[in-house]
């Protein structure tokens, strides 16, 4: 495996509090509506520092939000960045029946599919959370890859898992912004857990997958957190490791025999 | 270990962000066979009957490796079991000892609760230590159907200090003012107080398994080598040296 570097963003929106909130979207405000900020600012913040360091990003759009804010899934997707499934509205996939599940991750493959002109080959869980089907559900649609998984240090093969042509592309939590905004941290602590996780991770495996979100509350896409994701891409490149899309890097695991 | 153990008795899959505990079998304990080989030490690992289940060939591999097994749990049980709780004990017991051929000797309760049927059931499966209480820095004799016996000793921990997750969950700690927080307990040793029972948890999530916090009890296992006449013990080669000498473990400030 070539020593890489993904840099993904779950494109979080309203969708969140849409979901959890049962509520119609245009009827939250306020401390309900951080998810507006993604759409007025965030994104195109993040799609702009992409662009001046020359980064090709993993987009995780929620057939939802892909409907939601069209013009800017359509900028993500001609700035050359990869598209990929985030699930449908934010549902807790370990709840959902079988076919709860199918119609689900389908209708979402069909939303993006459609807008992207091709089908993506990648998903991330939207809550984090997977159910038994949820792999094998993926591997009949053709899913080259699965971004949700916390159990290891560099990619495997998901034939254990229901996914006998797929690989996971492990995310690690100490390495997504969310993780220490989520708790409140100043952004100077939220760099140091960032910059102390990676160096000692790339001192096991030449692999690390860097997660952003677009908000201002859970995100980076502050201005005055924004300067994190350049330092972190360019700590990451002077140890070598390229910058990669998540189907770039499944494509040749799986050329490898992964 | 905490595997998957944790996530089955919280009732959720071991997938996606449920999977830490996998972590611990993919990745965690495996380090940190090689980190204590490394260093020479033995550990006491504390395993659920869930993981041992799931894991037979860890269980193998750490005995193997001349560590200790002791019992925590079947699924990592965070609640009050009521009369369900030494049929549960049992359970772990028998999967520790099959799987193994090595029946535990110790315990440590997964939620730090107890109740007056856990030691008297403990005591009738064999054991002979507990290191569930928090209430002191030295051995001393347990006390099991309202009188204190010589054959079973207590042998506390100290799961706000000297473990990890407190740390990183409740006190948001980088790894390194985890580790500065752990030499300074080991100064408090080196100087004659009490021992150091140091427990972290090689899963992802709240414990130590991935690398910088790994690196972390790394760099304070080198660093306890270092303190002149410091010995490092599994918990049930303490337990033994105790209950050959118990009467000196009755009150153990004296």
């Amino acid at each position: 495996m070539t020593p890489a570097l993904l840099v993904t963003v779950n494109i979080h929106g309203i969708g969140p509090e849409a979901a959890s909130e049962d509520t119609d979207p245009r009827l939250l405000f306020g401390r309900l509506a951080h998810g507006n900020y993604a759409y007025r600012i965030g994104l195109q913040r993040l799609l702009d520092t992409f662009a001046a360091l020359d980064v090709r990003a993993t987009m995780f759009w929620p057939s939802s939000e892909a409907q939601r804010a069209p013009a800017l899934f359509e900028r993500c997707l001609s700035l050359g960045h990869e598209i990929a499934s985030h699930g449908r509205s934010f549902e807790d996939h370990m709840t959902l029946s079988a076919s709860e599940e199918a119609d689900v991750i389908g209708e979402a493959h069909e939303t993006l599919t459609r807008m992207m002109g091709s089908a993506p080959t990648g998903f991330r869980a939207p809550t984090g959370t997977l159910s038994s089907a949820t792999i094998g559900l993926l591997e009949q649609l053709g899913y080259s890859y699965d971004s949700s998984f916390l159990d290891d240090d560099a990619p495997y093969s998901l034939s254990e898992d229901g996914g006998r042509s797929m690989v996971e592309l492990p995310w690690n939590e100490g390495l997504s912004d969310a993780t220490h905004f989520r708790r409140r941290l100043t952004q100077d602590r939220a760099e140091s857990f960032m910059t102390e996780e990676f160096d000692a991770l790339r001192s096991v495996e030449p692999y690390a997958c860097l997660t952003f979100h677009p908000r201002a509350d859970i995100g980076v896409a502050r201005t005055a957190r924004l300067p994190i994701v350049g330092r972190m891409i360019e700590r990451a490149r002077a140890t070598g490791l390229k910058p990669r899309t998540c189907a770039e890097l499944a494509k040749e695991l799986a050329g490898a025999g992964q | 270990m905490d595997g998957p153990a944790v996530e089955a008795g919280r009732n959720q899959n071991h997938l996606g962000i449920h999977s830490r505990g996998r972590y611990a079998a993919r990745r965690g304990v495996p380090r940190y066979l090689d980190m204590l080989a490394r260093h020479g030490i033995k550990a006491t690992f504390f395993m659920c009957g869930y993981d041992a289940e799931l894991y037979p060939e860890i269980m193998r591999e750490v005995l193997r490796q001349g560590h200790e097994i002791a019992a925590h749990g079947y699924q990592h049980e965070s609640y009050g079991l009521g009369e369900r709780e030494p049929e549960l004990l049992e359970k772990t017991h028998s999967i520790l000892a099959d799987c193994t051929g090595v029946a535990p000797v110790g315990w440590c309760s997964p939620s730090g609760r107890k109740s007056e049927l856990t030691l008297p059931t403990l005591k009738r499966l064999g054991y002979f230590y507990d290191a569930s209480e928090k209430d002191e820095d030295l051995p001393y004799l347990a006390t099991i159907g309202g009188r204190r016996v010589d054959d079973f000793v207590i042998l506390p921990n100290n799961t706000v200090s000297l473990d990890d997750a407190p740390l990183y969950v409740q006190g948001q700690a980088t790894a390194a003012e985890a580790l500065r927080n752990w030499l300074e307990e080991l100064d408090a040793v080196a100087s004659g107080d009490g021992y150091i029972h140091f427990s972290v948890h090689p899963r992802a999530g709240y414990g130590s398994g991935t690398p910088a916090r790994a690196a972390a009890v790394d760099e304070f296992l080198r660093s306890a080598k270092s303190v002149p006449g410091l010995h490092f013990a599994t918990l049930r080669e303490l337990a033994e040296h105790c209950l050959a000498n118990p009467s000196r473990w009755q009150e153990p400030r004296r």
